[in-house]
């Protein structure tokens, strides 16, 4: 695992996609930084990680999509797969290269804090809190990202792929309580279950969870359990492909 | 060491590979010959553990590949077909990858650096892997399946697309390594495999058909007797004389040779000896026999025997080919076999 892991890590480096995918998430979260906090005079930064979020919809495709897909089309995977690891640690490996990648990114943001200190006093653990929940969100967009480059030889499919699922994802939980009130009219057990249950689908509304400045374990689970159920199809589709 | 049971591949519909089964022992350089879509390269990835099979069991010094994939996996180096190199690699870095990967427990830059000897690519260790020519590539595709000394070595068409040095090449260092590995090496070329391999498996549409040693190969089908004749004269005027003799089964002009004559390759029926009857035929009609001798049967012809009829090749086209390896096989037999045999290799990738 330590061996993919390193690879992998070292491949962002090599090929322009680690310095891509930094430079754009950096650069874009600095400007929405300045316009909302620096501009806004505000020390809160929970507008600022619900839109950074937004920026995570367009870069995480980026990150992801030659996992697998660059393997298969050229036919390294072949290396991998016949090789004595478990095909566990090769999806873990990759994954965890990913996540590092994206782990420098979100690093690289918290100095805004300090820039806030020079002209107020931010709220610490709420900011923490709300990177934490800025970095799990991003771990359930890769991993989605490297379930769909497992599923694809293209690079363009897995990423384009990723970035329809996320986005679907993202906005899904700002239409939802028009939408059911029309299908199913204003008041309806159905339409109030339905209302709970796209809520709580809600990316949005689960990292509204993270920038109140409490630590949740619902958030928490969320996007951890949902991150593993996308590692756990990398693996069942790797799996699978040797029995077609 | 290596044992394969009932071997059943589908792809869909499409059956891959039909209930194969054989085993290798230790040491032997074994080869694994068909034409292309035979089956070879879905066998060895079965084989490796990339692929499973439908049904059947295979196993790698006594561990299954599916219950024991790791273990197994350590006996194993693998050269696909296309070598699994990463582009933005040097050479140096790809086999420490390698090395990492499979856990190698041998001191790393000893074992590194003698694979890097035997294969002949130390001086090209620190390049970019997408830099280097085809030949350098399938080298050190070569060296990332010797990593780690597995017992089994396992090369799917390692010389195709090679130069004839190249191939000279690859084949000793292939030839060097079965005397410590145990070797299962596939090819569509026959005269590779009968140089490099002691017993050879012949499958055809997934099927297999002949599994012996390349000798005893040619024995089990020598009642046919082939002659390469050639006779001064129009060629016309040989064919009219030749065709009422009873016994030939085949014959056809190769062309010209030599001034004023035709080369013929002439078969006849098994257990008759067709000489006397020619030559006094040729002689009445004045045409003059300048040389006549018997062909041995090569292995392209028991593979051509043994996948006739199975619909694996269209057979006027197959017949051409022979005919045309075999005089060149002939004209060529005085001078040495290594000299040779790049010869029929470039014309064979020519004709691909």
């Amino acid at each position: 695992m330590i061996a993919i892991y390193k690879r992998e890590l070292k491949a962002y480096f090599k090929t322009p996609i680690g310095y891509i995918f930094l430079s754009a998430f950096i650069f874009f979260a600095s400007l929405l930084f300045v316009l909302i906090n620096l501009q806004g005079n505000s020390t809160d930064l929970s507008p600022l990680f619900s839109n950074v979020s937004l920026i995570f919809v367009f870069v995480i495709p980026v990150l992801t999509m030659r996992l697998f897909s660059e393997e298969r089309k050229s036919k390294t995977d072949q290396l991998l797969l016949t090789a004595p690891v478990r095909i566990t640690d090769i999806v873990f490996g990759k994954y965890l290269a990913a996540a590092t990648v994206l782990l420098v990114g979100v690093l690289v943001t918290m100095l805004f804090v300090p820039i806030m200190e020079l002209y107020g006093t931010p709220l610490i653990p709420q900011t923490v809190i709300g990177y934490l929940g800025l970095f799990l969100m991003g771990l359930f967009f890769v991993a989605i990202g490297m379930f769909m480059s497992s599923i694809t030889e293209s690079q363009v499919i897995a990423a384009v792929s990723t970035l329809g699922i996320i986005f679907f994802l993202w906005v899904f939980g700002g239409l939802n309580i028009r939408f059911v009130e029309v299908l199913t009219g204003p008041v309806s057990f159905l339409g109030t279950a339905l209302d709970w249950l796209m809520n709580f689908i809600s990316i949005q509304n689960r990292m509204y969870d993270f920038t109140l400045g409490t630590l949740n374990v619902v958030p928490v689970f969320y996007f951890v359990s949902l991150a593993g159920l996308f590692v756990f199809l990398t693996i069942r589709v790797i799996e699978r492909r040797r029995w077609k | 060491m290596v044992e394969i049971k009932n071997l059943t591949k589908k792809y869909g519909k499409h059956l891959a590979v039909d209930n194969i089964s054989f085993t290798v022992k230790k040491g032997e350089i074994l080869g694994f010959l068909g034409p292309n879509g035979a089956g070879k390269s879905t066998t060895m990835n079965i084989l490796t553990g990339y692929l499973s099979a439908t049904s059947g069991e295979v196993s790698v010094d006594g561990f299954n590949v599916l219950d024991n994939p790791v273990e197994a996996k350590k006996k194993i180096g693998y050269l696909p077909e296309q070598p699994p190199l990463y582009m933005d690699m040097t050479v140096w870095e790809y086999l420490d990858f390698v090395y990492d990967l499979k856990g190698v427990k041998e001191k790393r830059e000893e074992h590194i650096t003698k694979i890097c000897d035997t294969v002949k690519i130390t001086h090209v260790k620190d390049r970019l892997i997408s830099n280097l020519s085809k030949g350098y590539k399938q080298r050190v595709g070569l060296a990332q399946a010797m990593i780690g000394n597995p017992e089994v070595l396992i090369l799917d068409e390692p010389t195709v697309g090679l130069d004839p040095k190249q191939i000279i090449e690859i084949r000793s260092v292939i030839k060097q390594l079965g005397r410590e590995h145990t070797v299962i090496l596939s090819s569509h070329i026959l005269q590779e495999v009968n140089a490099l391999c002691e017993r050879v498996i012949i499958i055809n549409k997934g099927k297999l058909v002949a599994s012996d040693t390349p000798e005893s190969l040619a024995k089990s089908i020598s009642n046919v007797n082939k002659f390469q004749v050639r006779i001064a004269g129009e060629e016309r005027k040989v064919l009219d004389t030749l065709s009422p003799i009873k016994g030939i089964k085949y014959l056809k002009s190769l062309g010209r040779k030599e001034a004023n004559s035709i080369d013929f390759i002439l078969e006849a029926e098994p257990d008759t000896d067709v000489r006397i009857p020619m030559f006094y035929a040729l002689a009445e009609a004045k045409l003059p026999i300048l040389s006549l001798e018997t062909t041995e049967l090569t292995l392209e012809d028991i593979f051509l025997e043994v996948t006739k009829g199975q619909g694996g090749m269209v057979f006027e086209e197959t017949q051409e080919d022979e005919v045309e390896f075999v005089s060149q096989k002939a004209t060529k037999e005085e001078t040495s076999e290594e000299a040779a045999t790049p010869e029929n290799e470039t014309e064979e990738g020519a004709e691909k």
